[in-house]
């Protein structure tokens, strides 16, 4: 069979080219001096210096993490329950519904976020609810809220069918050996249910984390110009500024920093899993 | 109990299905609206559509999002699965680093990836374009075919091969005729993932594509800024499209199934339906958009101009006027800042005609960017004001022919804000408590600090860093105690209707508001303001000099002139024109921010200095991060 | 020593979408008892067991657990505890966590769980094992750890469902006496599911044979074994002869036109039986000693023992002619295309289903390539049939235009009726070329086919019979002629199970003792 294995060598080399070059790329830039070009080439840690002393960029950083945050919770908060009822339908009702989420994720996600400028802005129809349940005329466009609710609207859906697969996959006799050995609905949830379904939630997390933290445009239709996350200083360093170096470094700490605290999440998984010896 | 649970869940559910869909549907409702208005829907009527028909950026952008959505579709499927039957044969050192390095664009933010892109385009000096945002939509579609193909490939029976060499199958007859038919569903739903994931991208998309090739996310993307419903009128067609081909996917099956009870199901027959269906839409956009070109001879018959612009700035009809007079076909490329189109131009990208601010050109020029006009061919320049000839930026007008010119001011509200509180205050007023949370800033780095530094009563080109750490200061102020938006093309339809009392603008543009909304004014602080002058330039590397000298000409003339002034607002440097629009009858009748000050000993005009750009430009950036870091 | 009634099911009856998988089962279960639920899947035994555990809802009957009706106790509250097919262990949980489950939900203390846990994993051998993870554990021990799993909470009641039957063959015996001496270790009562009938007849202290939703008897294994209620029982446990046969008066029966003594009383007069002797209880002896007498058909070697066939009466035959002819290819004018085909005769109650593919078949029309062997396909045939007796000719297509012309002969065919046997056979004769015998790969199958041979009930005409071929000729040495061939059923079998060899085709006697018939009332199917 040794014919087959030969079949991926074409993409290695492509994959080398078009996805591990890249990367070195801006690795690289992020340690050299100016210059656009790989010619000439002068090593400096300068545009990392520059990010780690200055509290306005790391504040930039923390707030993109904060509100990647504060997104994952709401989606694995409202989420959760969302999959859980899913998994509990009947198959049909579950296709049906399984449908009706992954239907949106079709439709192109800046149009879908920029139907919510209409739906947020002054006069709009959301603040005229809002109205009518006497919260008096709130400013939504613009707003930390707005970014959130963007943020939420884009995500969820990921964070929904992971769980829901995860759900689906377990096996129904674990859940008749709980209430077997005498555990209540209540206990067989807690006990083996969840437990089971964390890997769904964490890849849930995972595939709201990272778009969350990095995302630029949706703090940029809603959150407006004043608006700055880390994805929209990245995008400012290569589109405004012309400043490919010190943005290289701060997408490499922007990668760095959530592959750490993806490794954590996943460590919370491991401990959570108790005391399993791995053989 | 139970009940109360499934009560919670169903509630819940349903609240959730209604945040899902009601942007969706109020997108459709809102693309048949007959007002501008994205608020209020003023009575049914068709002319978005129509408008969005017209205009072939739109359409382009369409044709772009679905073919490129195909071909990477495609592509990609056939080389992932490709790739993970081969992976699947290989060693496992081979198959664990493959499979590490394949979730780099899965795992890294999405934003990193794109610019590892466009860093290894620019390296490699490929020009950006439709090409490259191919390349790189396969590139971040493969990974999610092999990912959902390899455990399929995975679980085969790995005999299965074996099976069919042995009964006399060539190795390719093996894989198409045993494996592929095995892995189908796999197959299918990671062609899925692709096409989807390629319909959906705009980071990476944005920052690798060139030449004006711009997808829907992108299109939608540089629009957003203004009032617009054709993007809603597009979106309906997406959801249209997008609803078509689910449709077809999940029904055909059980159609074809109908149809020939007794012969098998083929897993891909849906797919290719679907995907032969969008073909179809597609050819037909594409036909329509480059076949509807072909016409009589004209002088410029297939020949194309490629114009980098700022956005919102030339009149509907000037673009679809030339084509119609030379036969040409014009590729318009936007960009949001001088500092933007200089970074794609410097890394050699290659324009007809720019049109940048004086400053700019001033910089193009010294770098040796800029070609000299023949003066001999521009016989319109002579219809030109006198009073935008000659500026300092290029004596002599040897390399630029005047665009639109104009001021910086205030556009305030004479509803809230008075004509003595401007005069006394000036530009301080964006620092008067009373405004707070009332105020619009302009994103520009340098008429931004224009302001500062005129309201500190220095000049706006002073190289003194002391004086621009002082401006910082101002703008430190002013973030942290005004709570002010920084926006930038948003502030028109924003203040036309009236949202908040003062904003930074340039003239044209509070021309055009105030054509909009009488109430708002325009005020040009005593402590002087900046004088600009945009302008046409040809660049260095201009492949169609001729067609860009045409292009000049005919801008220069009353009827073009008139049109693309009478659009936009800003003052047109044809003087006949802008005597015209201002005067009786004149769509600017009156206004006063048509006719921008001129010979006031305060104003000023940019000079570019490399280093105080440099130093503006970082503080700017953090005057915005300190403003979003107020939140 | 009177045991205490446990579990009593009562007139049970369950349907899944309208179909019945339990149709009114009554069962007595006692203390301390082994009891397997024995019969092929789909029988209900799985679905009773869902029941019992609180799984499943009965649509009507009640269960009486220990006096007490419990059908409407969820399973957490029931005293009895389920070892799963899978195991169903928890993944995320260790062995220690997992046997400590269902202690942990009664909030016992932690020194009293990890004393318990400890005994059990005891019980099962596996001490040490206690951090583990379950995943990776074998299916012998992931099977132990199920059982400690349940038996932890002392339940009154064990109920295992099919825990074996994920386990390799040697493992599974392993298991067998495992679960046998825990049961007897613990002392309660077992409910074991398995359509294994070794499995059943090794563990159980008492089996209950179930099919379609009823239960077809209740016995301890020897009961079951030597005495089964029906056929039905009688074949699903242990190997069995089952002869069709009418009982006379009490102690006697008679069956192949034969009467015999045997133990068996209280049937009607004349009663139609099953008569089931187990192979190991017949003997072969000389012919002259037999009761019965018969041609040894098949040897086969067993290992402890030789298991043989003897045909004691033979089947239904029918000959026919095989004309061998002289080939008639007929080959295109410019030689690269050829075409052969054959004469053949069809029953005339056939000729209606007759269609194109069908003559091609029973003509083993043929197209090729002469150059390259390669076959094409007939592109066309033409043809003119009636049904009525006659001759008709019928001309064949290679795509090259080529053409064959034959006939069909349209004949009545008779056929040969075994009223006895309850089967008839039916042949034609046919045309064939001396290459097609020589070419042939599988000349017994083909020449069934050419002859379009058939064998079916007589009672159903849809149940078709197996039958065989036999002829004298030498294919590799055939000529131009005609020779017989005969088509023929198989008659009585008898399988026995004997340590003495006999020689294929010898005439041998058989014998067995009254006791060793056993006479069971007829089963009615549906």
């Amino acid at each position: 069979m040794k014919k087959f294995s030969q079949l991926a060598i074409p993409y290695i080399v492509w994959m080398v080219l078009m996805l591990v070059l890249p990367v070195a790329l801006i690795a690289m830039y992020s340690v050299t001096t100016h210059g656009n070009s790989i010619i000439s080439f002068s090593f400096t840690l300068e545009h990392y210096k520059k990010f780690f002393t200055d509290s306005d960029f790391l504040l930039v950083l923390g707030r993109s993490l904060m509100i990647a945050l504060k997104t994952t919770i709401i989606c694995l908060l409202l989420g959760y329950p969302a999959a859980y009822f899913i998994a509990r339908s009947s198959e049909k009702v579950q296709n049906l519904l399984i449908m009706a989420i992954t239907i949106p994720t079709w439709i192109n996600m800046l149009v879908r976020t920029y139907a919510w400028i209409g739906l947020l802005s002054d006069g709009g129809i959301v603040q005229q609810i809002l109205k009518l349940l006497g919260l008096g005329e709130v400013e939504l466009l613009y707003t930390e809220g707005a970014v959130l609710l963007g943020m939420v609207y884009n995500f969820i859906p990921f964070m929904i069918l992971q769980i829901n697969s995860a759900l689906c996959k377990m096996d129904a006799s674990l859940l008749e050996a709980a209430a077997d050995l005498g555990a209540s609905k209540a206990e067989t949830f807690k006990k083996v249910t969840f437990p089971l379904s964390l890997p769904g939630v964490i890849n849930g997390i995972t595939l709201v984390f990272l778009p969350a933290v990095s995302s630029f445009f949706i703090p940029k239709l809603l959150g407006g110009g004043q608006y700055f996350l880390i994805g929209n200083l990245i995008e400012n360093q290569f589109i405004t500024a012309g400043e490919w170096n010190f943005g290289s470094a701060i997408s490499m700490i922007m990668a760095a920093s959530m592959m750490l605290m993806m490794m954590l999440v996943k460590k919370i998984e491991v401990r959570n899993n108790g005391g399993k010896e791995e053989v | 109990m139970k009940q109360d649970k499934r009560m919670f869940g169903k509630i819940l559910m349903g609240l959730l299905i209604v945040f899902f869909y009601a942007p969706i549907i109020y997108m459709i409702v809102f693309s048949f609206n007959e007002g501008k208005s994205l608020t209020h829907f003023s009575g049914f009527s068709l002319k978005w559509y129509q408008h969005m028909l017209e205009s072939r950026d739109m359409m382009e952008s369409l044709y772009t999002t679905f073919s490129i959505a195909i071909l990477s579709t495609l592509i990609s499927t056939v080389v992932g699965t490709i790739t993970a039957i081969g992976l699947s044969k290989s060693k496992k050192v081979v198959r664990d680093v493959v499979e590490q390095v394949n979730n780099l664009p899965i795992m890294n933010p999405e934003i990193v990836t794109a610019i590892g892109f466009m860093l290894f385009f620019i390296t490699f000096r490929v020009e950006k374009g439709y090409i490259t945002m191919l390349l790189a939509h396969i590139a971040f579609c493969i990974p999610y075919v092999i990912l959902s193909v390899m455990p399929k490939v995975r679980s085969l029976d790995p005999n299965l091969a074996d099976a069919a060499m042995d009964l006399g199958a060539t190795p390719m007859q093996a894989l198409i005729k045993v494996i592929v038919p095995q892995i189908t569903p796999g197959i299918v739903s990671g062609a899925l993932i692709a096409f989807t994931m390629s319909v959906d991208d705009f980071i990476i998309s944005y920052f690798v594509t060139g030449q004006g090739v711009k997808n829907l996310s992108i299109m939608v993307y540089t629009m957003s800024k203004r009032v617009n419903p054709s993007i809603n009128a597009v979106s309906t067609l997406v959801v249209a499209i997008i609803t078509v081909a689910l449709l077809a996917i999940n029904l055909i099956p059980a159609f074809v199934a109908k149809q020939q009870e007794k012969g098998r199901g083929n897993g891909s027959k849906p797919l290719l339906f679907a995907v032969a269906g969008v073909l179809v839409v597609i050819s037909t956009i594409g036909f329509a958009l480059h076949g509807g070109l072909k016409g009589s001879e004209k002088p410029y018959q297939g020949q194309t101009l490629r114009i980098y612009s700022p956005g919102e700035y030339m009149g509907e009809n000037i673009i679809p006027a030339f084509e119609e007079m030379t036969g040409a076909r014009v590729v318009l490329e936007l960009f949001d800042s001088n500092e933007q189109m200089y970074i794609k131009v410097a890394n050699g990208e290659s324009y007809d005609i720019l049109i940048p601010s004086d400053y700019m050109i001033e910089r193009l020029i010294q770098e040796e960017l800029l070609q000299k006009l023949d003066q001999s061919q521009i016989i319109n320049m002579d219809f030109i004001n006198e009073e935008v000839k000659n500026l300092s930026y290029d004596p002599g007008n040897e390399y630029s022919v005047p665009y639109f010119w104009g001021s910086v001011g205030i556009i305030y509200d004479t509803t809230k804000v008075t004509r003595e509180e401007l005069e006394k205050d000036g530009y301080n007023i964006f620092l008067n408590p009373k405004y707070k949370g009332d105020i619009y800033l302009y994103d520009s780095e340098r008429d931004s600090f224009m302001m500062a530094l005129k309201a500190l009563g220095y000049s706006m080109n002073t190289e003194k860093e002391e004086e621009l750490q002082k401006a910082y200061e101002w703008f430190e102020t002013c973030v942290t105690t005004m709570e002010p938006e920084i926006v930038t093309d948003e502030i028109i339809d924003n203040m036309a209707q009236g949202r908040k009392a003062l904003g930074i603008v340039y003239s044209g543009d509070a021309a055009y508001i105030m054509s909009e909304n009488e109430d708002m004014g325009y005020f040009e602080p005593l402590e002087g303001t900046n004088n600009w002058c945009d302008a046409m330039v040809i660049p260095a590397n201009a492949e169609n000099v001729e067609l860009a000298q045409e292009f000049m000409n005919y801008l220069c003339s009353y009827e073009a002139a008139y049109d693309n002034s009478d659009f936009v607002g800003y003052t047109s440097p044809n003087e006949e024109v802008m005597d015209d629009l201002y005067g009786e009858g004149g769509t600017y009748e009156g206004i006063n921010a048509y006719i921008p000050r001129s010979g006031y000993e305060m104003d000023e005009s940019f000079v570019f200095n490399e280093r105080t750009r440099k130093i503006i430009s970082n503080l700017w950036s953090k005057v915005k991060i300190v403003a979003s870091n107020v939140n | 020593m009177e045991k205490k009634k446990l579990i009593e099911f009562r007139n049970i009856v369950k349907n899944f979408d309208g179909n019945f998988v339990l149709k009114g089962v009554n069962l007595d279960i006692y203390e301390k008892e082994f009891v397997t639920l024995l019969g092929p899947s789909g029988c209900g035994k799985t679905t009773l067991l869902r029941i019992l555990g609180g799984f499943l809802d009965a649509d009507e009957g009640s269960v009486m657990f220990d006096g007490e009706e419990i059908s409407n106790k969820p399973p957490y509250e029931r005293e009895l505890n389920t070892v799963f097919q899978k195991y169903a262990l928890f993944p995320h949980l260790s062995v220690f966590e997992n046997i400590a489950f269902g202690l942990r939900i009664k909030k016992m203390s932690s020194d009293v769980i990890e004393q318990k846990v400890m005994k059990m994993l005891k019980l099962i051998g596996l001490e040490g094992y206690e951090n583990k993870n379950v995943t990776h554990m074998s299916g012998g021990q992931q099977q132990r750890v199920a059982i400690a799993r349940a038996l932890v909470n002392e339940p009154k009641v064990l109920l295992l469902d099919e825990p074996l039957a994920a386990l390799d063959l040697k493992l599974r015996k392993e298991m067998q006496y495992e679960l046998k001496r825990i049961q007897q270790e613990v002392g309660i009562t077992f409910i074991f599911v398995t359509h294994d009938q070794e499995e059943a007849l090794t563990m159980s202290d008492k089996i209950v044979v179930m099919k379609g939703g009823e239960i077809q008897q209740v016995g301890t294994p020897e009961e079951i074994y030597n005495e089964p209620a029906n056929s039905y029982v009688a074949n699903f446990i242990g190997e069995s002869n089952i002869i069709p046969g009418i009982m006379l008066e009490d102690y006697k029966v008679q069956f192949d036109d034969i009467v015999f003594d045997c133990v068996d009383f209280g049937f009607k007069k004349d009663e139609k039986v099953d008569v089931v002797i187990r192979p190991e209880d017949i003997d072969i002896v000389e012919v002259s000693q037999g009761k019965m007498t018969g041609e040894v058909l098949s040897v086969l070697f067993k290992g402890v023992h030789y298991e043989i066939m003897v045909e004691t009466v033979p089947g239904t035959t029918v000959t026919v002619n095989m004309h061998v002819i002289r080939n008639t290819d007929v080959t295109s004018e410019d030689g690269k295309e050829k075409i052969s085909a054959n004469d053949f005769y069809v029953d005339i109650e056939d000729v209606a289903k007759l269609d194109d593919k069908e003559i091609i078949a029973l003509s083993n029309a043929q197209a090729w390539n002469p150059e390259t062997d390669e076959l094409t396909s007939i592109s066309k045939i033409e043809y003119e049939l009636q049904e009525e007796l006659g001759t008709y000719p019928v001309i064949f297509y290679a795509p090259g235009g080529t053409s064959i012309e034959k006939k069909i002969f349209v004949v009545n065919q008779r056929f040969v009726k075994n009223e006895k046997a309850n089967e008839a056979v039916m042949a034609f004769n046919f045309f064939i070329t001396v290459d097609e015998i020589k070419e042939s790969k599988a000349l017994d199958t083909d020449i069934k086919t050419w002859a379009n041979a058939q064998g079916w009930k007589l009672s159903d005409e849809n149940q078709s019979v197996d039958i065989s071929v036999d002829y004298e000729f030498d294919p590799e040495n055939i000529n131009v002629g005609i020779y017989k061939v005969t088509f023929s059923t198989t008659g009585r079998e008898f399988k026995i199970h004997t340590t003495d060899y006999s020689k294929e085709g010898e005439e041998v006697g058989l014998t067995f003792f009254p006791e060793d018939i056993h006479v069971m009332s007829k089963v009615v199917y549906e």
